[in-house]
């Protein structure tokens, strides 16, 4: 849109309405995004391979500077062209009109803003998937969002299409709740849903729970995970993974001790073999040392909690992920950070097991114990290779790495997709990046999305990227599509690589 | 809310009005210009243009309908910070009624933001027929960001228990007390690490009268996502205060001056003003 607004600018009366008659016409619809494309471009360096890292922000809102941290992405399976994403954005022309999602209906190449969250300005966490089985091509987009206004309230909620801009459809709500974590699957039945969250409802303390819908969100039922006792409550953290056969796992963190500075923390993985159906849901998976329902793979770690930025500018305390091969559902990973060694602040963990998470590997997962980072987030394709995502701290730089590997990390390929300052900009508020980022298998590709200092600087993302929004990558700068300087910020990204064989 | 995003606002409010009457090639009525004055206060967007089409979109990924048309933009008169939007750009509106409009139409088009892309979509509010004289340096500069609108202040402004000056005479942070029962923790990312401000109040605008002069305003210190639009109070700062009985802490009184008295919470962007908003709150509370 800059480039083709300069020269809308400048041209004669007569230049300017047949240009205006010609890229206005429907016919050449196309033929504007491709010259936008083609003259925006400019911004971007020559990528290996495929790999594409989209900046979200719209041609249109060129002139924000908000910290749009905390990104998440769905993909319509079935017409995986069509993404939504979302990040802390608030609604750019109202204080009191709804949320705003990103939606993509061109493989990610462009977003555009579209305010149909049921949150009024911006969410305080959001999390949304889309499955295929109730036969929306534009949709089904089920959300899981807080709205932090007196008090923080879940809503569980739906769009058929989200190209529309009818606000999403609410179908379950609820106070007292943390991080709604959702993951969909399509079946011929209707979508089922799963909205890992952390309950403050349960008196016993025992606040794991996965909400599960197995009527398209028509109706919830929702299921305490946790089965031991806690330090009055889990870590926030509650993350379902669902498997093409029904199988679904949740990985939690239970909370065992608790000081305000550190929790003495189990993480603990539940299954479910029927879809979280059955009369005892997510009870499949029971520890060999007490008997009760929630495999732990690892005990007593030392899990730091801080409120404040301590990694960077960022706050740490629950960064957990778990994914199950999604033909092989045997096959399940988990990652999960902690208190590393000394001189280390916040250690990642990736661990595995091939027997649907009765046994478990002993120790991380060859070059997967990754120090000082955070925003963990795994994913399986459909050939069995693994992406490992997550942001390091590195010299001074947050730096966003995504490995593949087919053989359980023994060897893998590490793509760097941003290396940007971490002490620009000045944080506005916490997260800084966010509490997670995200990735997802789609055929051949890994598509995520992650959060990162917007500087127009090729250096800063060694696979090239796509601003939409204007920028002047010779000077660095962001201006507003008028000339006028805009600061930088923190800017959602989404990437998409190919599965490496 | 920074001061100087309020004059700003309220100065570009008043010449984009006044440009918008100027220009227009009826003479404005006392009626038409309070009814101009509303819209220009309801929208976010306000631009005069010309309608280059009918029934049609400037970008992809706005549904095209027999009410979309794109207009050529003229003059922006209103818009927030975040938007790019400018003289020569092409923007598709959401109009209320097709039949009022054919191609070279010239009108103001008061608008709220609808789309988001390659381009602006907007959803009409309302418009005014005519042809706006271009004025040299006439381009509305943009709103602050986080300026609320005076219809979102009169909104927020109804929806308040109390609306005062005042000034802030001493901060103390607020521990909630221990349930007896034992009742487990509720630690999260979003906890708002509850402060206490103690308001002097010099004059109550809204909500009757204060018991005593001084009020118990609780409010989050926390710098999470979750709170990072509720005012955050300081000692000596004065200003204008929505304040409605605090629901939110489930603790809805305290000991203020050896007496048990309501607590009150003032959450809301905008729920805190700088006194250089104080005649704006007056207008609006007087023209209610």
């Amino acid at each position: 849109m800059k480039a083709v607004a300069c020269r809308l600018r400048f041209p004669s009366f007569a230049v300017l309405a047949a240009l205006t008659a010609l890229f206005l016409s429907p016919l050449a619809a196309p033929l504007l995004q491709r010259t936008a494309g083609f003259l925006l471009a400019r911004g971007q360096a020559p990528a290996p391979g495929s790999i594409k890292v989209v900046n979200l922000i719209p041609a249109s809102l060129s002139g924000e500077s908000n910290q749009d941290s905390e990104p998440f992405l769905a993909i319509q399976n079935d017409s995986p062209q069509v993404m939504v994403a979302s990040a802390f954005t608030p609604n750019p022309f109202s204080m009191t009109g709804n949320a705003p999602v990103y939606v993509s209906q061109d493989g990610g190449n462009s977003w555009v803003l579209n305010a149909i969250a049921p949150v009024q300005r911006m969410t305080c966490d959001i999390t949304h998937a889309m499955a295929t089985g109730e036969n929306h091509p534009r949709g089904d987009l089920h959300a899981g969002t807080l709205a932090c206004a007196s008090g923080i309230t879940l809503d569980e909620s739906e769009s058929v299409d989200v190209s529309s801009t009818a606000t999403m459809n609410v179908q379950s709500t609820r106070g007292n709740v943390d991080q709604p974590f959702v993951r969909a699957l399509g079946v011929s039945s209707g979508d089922r849903i799963y909205v890992g969250v952390n309950d403050f409802n349960h008196s016993t303390g025992q606040t794991a729970t996965v909400d599960v819908s197995v009527d398209g969100g028509a109706t919830y039922k929702s299921i305490p995970i946790e089965t031991r006792k806690t330090a009055g409550q889990d870590g926030p953290s509650v993350r379902p993974a669902v498997a093409n056969d029904g199988t679904v796992y949740a990985a939690y963190f239970g909370w065992r001790k608790f000081d305000g500075k550190t929790a003495t923390s189990d993480v603990v993985v539940v299954r479910d073999d029927a879809a979280a159906t059955g009369p005892n849901p997510f009870q499949a998976l029971k520890d060999p040392s007490d008997k009760l329902p929630g495999r732990l793979v690892i005990k007593n770690a030392s899990i730091p909690w801080s409120n404040a930025p301590v990694l960077g500018q960022e706050r740490i305390g629950s960064t957990l992920s778990i994914a199950v091969d999604p033909n092989h559902s045997a096959i399940v990973y988990v990652a999960w950070a902690d208190k590393g060694s000394k001189g280390d602040i916040y250690t990642l963990h990736v661990r595995n097991s091939t027997d649907r998470g009765v046994t478990w590997s002993k120790t991380d997962l060859p070059r997967t114990t990754i120090h000082n980072a955070t925003n963990v987030a795994l994913a399986i394709a459909n050939n069995g290779v693994v992406g490992y995502l997550y942001q390091q701290l590195e010299g001074g730089r947050w730096v966003t790495h995504l490995l593949q590997s087919h053989d359980a990390f023994t060897t893998s390929q590490d793509r760097v997709l941003a290396t940007v300052p971490a002490d620009q900009p000045a944080g506005q508020f916490l997260p800084y990046l966010g509490d997670y980022d995200y990735l997802l298998s789609v055929g051949n590709e890994f598509r995520g999305v992650f959060c990162a200092n917007n500087t127009p600087d090729f250096a800063n993302f060694p696979q090239g990227v796509t601003f939409q929004r204007a920028a002047d990558f010779s000077a660095k700068t962001l201006n507003d599509g008028a000339g006028n300087l805009v600061p930088i910020s923190i800017d959602p990204f989404y990437f998409s690589v190919p599965v490496i064989p | 809310m920074k001061i100087s995003s309020v004059l700003i606002g309220s100065s570009l409010w008043v010449a984009a009005l006044l440009l918008a009457l100027c220009g227009c090639t009826k003479a404005a009525t006392p009626q038409a210009t309070d009814n101009q004055a509303e819209l220009m206060s309801k929208s976010s967007i306000v631009f005069s243009g010309t309608v280059s089409q009918l029934a049609a979109t400037s970008f992809a990924d706005v549904p095209k309908s027999a009410n979309t048309i794109v207009v050529h933009v003229d003059s922006v008169l209103k818009k927030p910070a975040a938007v790019s939007l400018k003289k020569g750009d092409s923007v598709t509106v959401e109009v209320k009624d097709a039949s009022a409009f054919q191609e070279g139409t010239h009108a103001i088009f008061y608008t709220d933001g609808w789309i988001f892309g390659s381009g602006v979509a907007v959803k009409e509010l309302g418009h005014v027929l005519g042809e706006v004289a271009p004025t040299a340096g006439a381009e509305a500069k943009p709103q602050g960001q986080e300026q609320l609108s005076d219809q979102e202040l009169r909104e927020r402004m109804n929806a308040s228990d109390f609306v005062v000056v005042g000034r802030v005479t001493d901060v103390r942070k607020w521990n909630a007390p221990k349930a007896k029962s034992g009742a487990p923790l509720h630690v999260t990312e979003h906890d708002p690490d509850w402060h206490e401000a103690i308001v002097e109040v010099e004059s109550v605008l809204k909500g009757g009268q204060v018991k005593g002069n001084k009020v118990v305003v609780r409010f989050p210190q926390r710098n999470d996502v979750a709170w990072v639009s509720s005012p955050k109070f300081t000692k000596d700062q004065k200003g204008i205060f929505c304040l409605n009985r605090d629901r939110a802490t489930g603790v809805p009184t305290t000991k203020l001056g050896g007496k048990q008295v309501n607590v009150y919470t003032c959450l809301g962007h905008g729920d805190a003003l700088p006194m250089s908003e104080e005649m704006r709150v007056r207008a609006l509370l007087k023209n209610q």
